[in-house]
């Protein structure tokens, strides 16, 4: 089994590289290959059955646009062929349409989501979130300069029953077509969410169990009961 | 700048609610600012200005360093303002500049020293001009508040004033670059026996070259991204040093400082090398500003770290320190973490990091625990650690990842009664770690461990 994290010298930010140290604890078997950003990406030639890109500064995310665009065909064949993806905080935009700036001019994106998102970087946006993912519910954290727009009701991620979706009138987060997950969520959201972990393990074909289960599903617990009194 | 009637609505306005305030003896160091800048958005360039500013900004030691300054200012005889006991947005320093005002907006001070909250430079530079701005070092913060590093030091870049000098960490690639076009004066401390060749820290916010891509040459590495380093393609590299530290000696507790080829030899306060950069850095600030070797370290022997930042105490041979390890501020925590571990002899740790504002609205977002290097705790010099709080389920997760054995941790919800759990058997150290705003917090439990030490 191989997982490819893309870029991590670049894309690491706000704890969201514990994710992967995490399922590396879960499925010890796995194959993890970390991808910098001159290297040719191990999707590209090979097999993989999960590529992680973690949240990123906003010039990084040009230079990942730039480094993937020549990719794009093989991502959107990737994602028809039911690959797993997890692309958290502001990793998700850089395959939108664009990225637009305070000023109005615009970051061309990959393009395989017809979602685009707008900077406001002197405001901040900071929230928690209950949503819905199927029957289960995940808990998670927002903290981020942009918002999006674009129709993503056929193509969700979460159903969001506190906090906001992929803008502040949208309830519905993320973004999902078949196995490519997309959030805004950021931080150690597989290590706060270890029911969807195991989910996520399913899906790539992993056996056994969470690592730690009784103490991440004891703190997973107290924080929905403590997020749902809010 | 002309005045108008608007500043002085403002202006006396804010003399008066100073006074009501100060009569209802309540904080007077924000609200007249407040109410200042809200009648007359340009107040702060409209306002007398002392003719020398020294502005201090940065992720960490900013207060000391400000309070330090100020301190062996005070003791030399100095008359500034200072916004110590104000708030470091624009409200606080715009109080400071009306209290060092006359009512006619007029001020007879010569000097300010004024701490300044990083995020707040678009409200303050565009009207203050400062003589000296000093840049302690750049990190990973509150992702709630400052995101990231490329996201502060752009904020700084575009804002500061093109004549001010800049007083840099030239140890710190990324507070070394701030405003490149600026004249700039570089603080350092040359190598030491502790620095390696690899990074151990989680958070590395400069890893490859900003010019041109490639991956830096760490010379050595601090902490981070502390340390020397280069590109081995282009002419990115790391400053050379104005304000050199050439020899640190641990056991007498001295440094000798190196500036223009001149070495002086100055007294250390604290052994813990985030406060060693911050004497540092108040050294070369009080040479700019024309003190002499002398003025310095005899005021500089006198001070202290103030006790809510640190303290130790000795009950029954058992050392009882308590330590500020800021909340929700990766590098701050791993500091300390790496300070508690290579601290001498056997030691049990209390963790007490949940941030109260946070959990006061709700539920804190950990995503910083996982920035920071609790990997650092597993240590086998250290045979316990308590955790309680908000979020002790969170932070027995976090230890655990950190690798280290359960049976070493002991978590509870109630912070006071968690400490019932401390085993004292063999331990000569008890650190409690704690948040800026867990101050009684803080000392309920330090209480309780030295009731727990005396009757042990």
């Amino acid at each position: 089994m191989k997982i490819e994290i893309l870029f991590p010298e670049f894309c690491n930010l706000f704890g969201d590289m514990y994710n992967m140290k995490y399922l590396k604890m879960c499925i010890p078997e796995a194959e993890f290959i970390e991808t910098a950003i001159d290297d040719i990406p191990t999707f590209v030639n090979e097999n993989v059955n999960l590529i992680y890109l973690g949240p990123m500064t906003e010039k990084t995310q040009e230079k990942v646009i730039r480094k993937l665009l020549p990719y794009k065909e093989r991502i959107e064949e990737l994602i028809e062929k039911n690959v797993f993806f997890l692309f958290t905080g502001n990793a998700m935009e850089v395959l939108g349409k664009y990225i637009e700036n305070e000023d109005g001019s615009k970051i061309e994106g990959i393009g395989i989501f017809n979602v685009h998102s707008k900077r406001d970087m002197m405001h901040r946006h900071n929230s928690f979130l209950i949503g819905k993912y199927g029957d289960l519910e995940m808990v998670g954290f927002k903290s981020q300069f942009t918002m999006m727009y674009g129709d993503n009701s056929n193509s969700y991620f979460l159903d969001v029953e506190k906090g906001i979706g992929i803008n502040k009138e949208s309830k519905l987060e993320g973004i999902k077509k078949n196995n490519f997950i997309g959030t805004y969520l950021l931080g150690p959201i597989l290590i706060q969410n270890p029911l969807f972990t195991q989910k996520v393990m399913e899906a790539i074909g992993a056996k056994g169990e969470v690592a730690l289960k009784e103490d991440t599903m004891a703190a997973y617990e107290a924080r929905l009961k403590e997020l749902k009194k809010l | 700048m002309k005045k108008g009637i608007r500043f002085y609505i403002a202006l006396w306005g804010a003399k008066l609610g100073t006074i009501l305030l100060k009569l209802l003896r309540r904080n007077a160091s924000f609200f007249p600012g407040k109410f200042a800048l809200k009648v007359c958005p340009d107040f702060i360039g409209k306002i007398d200005k002392p003719q020398t500013i020294v502005a201090v900004t940065g992720t960490n030691g900013k207060t000391t360093v400000c309070n330090m300054i100020e301190d062996i200012l005070k003791d030399n005889n100095f008359v500034f303002i200072d916004n110590k006991y104000g708030s470091n947005i624009d409200a606080g320093v715009t109080t400071t500049l009306i209290n060092g005002a006359n009512f006619m907006g007029k001020t007879n001070k010569k000097l300010a020293i004024l701490e300044v909250d990083e995020r707040s430079s678009p409200k303050i530079y565009p009207y203050l001009t400062p003589t000296y701005l000093v840049c302690t070092n750049l990190f990973r913060d509150s992702l709630m508040r400052n995101a990231h590093t490329e996201f502060i030091s752009e904020i700084l870049t575009k804002n500061i004033p093109k004549e001010t000098t800049l007083i840099l960490n030239g140890d710190d690639l990324i507070t070394s670059n701030i405003a490149p076009e600026n004249k700039r004066i570089y603080f350092g401390i040359d190598r030491l026996e502790t620095d390696g060749s690899k990074c151990e820290n989680i958070a590395r916010d400069i890893i490859v070259c900003p010019k041109c891509n490639t991956k830096l040459e760490y010379d050595y590495v601090r902490y981070n991204h502390i340390g020397k380093a280069h590109c081995p393609k282009c002419d990115f590299k790391s400053p050379e040093i104005d304000y050199l530290v050439t020899k640190m000696n641990l056991n007498n507790m001295k440094i000798i400082l190196k500036n223009n080829e001149i070495e002086e030899e100055y007294d250390l306060i604290s052994d813990n090398i985030i406060n060693i950069y911050n004497i540092v850095t108040v050294i070369t600030v009080l040479k700019q500003l024309g003190l002499n070797k002398e003025q310095i370290n005899e005021s500089l022997k006198k001070q202290k770290i103030v006790d809510t930042r640190y303290s130790d105490e000795t009950v029954n041979g058992i050392k009882v320190i308590t330590h500020l390890a800021k909340g929700m501020n990766p590098i701050a925590c791993s500091r300390v973490f790496d300070y508690v571990r290579k601290y001498k002899g056997k030691k049990a740790v209390i963790l007490l990091l949940d941030d109260l504002h946070e959990a006061a609205r709700g539920s804190e977002n950990t995503a910083w625990q996982y920035d920071t290097d609790y990997e650092f705790l597993n240590d086998e010099s250290i045979s316990q650690i308590i955790i309680a709080g908000a979020r002790y389920l969170d932070d027995l997760v976090r230890l655990e990842m950190a690798g280290i054995s359960k049976d070493k941790i002991s978590y509870q919800r109630d912070e006071i009664t968690a400490i019932d759990n401390l085993k004292l058997d063999d331990i000569e150290t008890v650190f409690i770690l704690h948040d800026l705003y867990s101050i009684e917090l803080k000392e309920a439990v330090k209480n309780k461990v030295e009731i727990m030490i005396k009757n042990y």
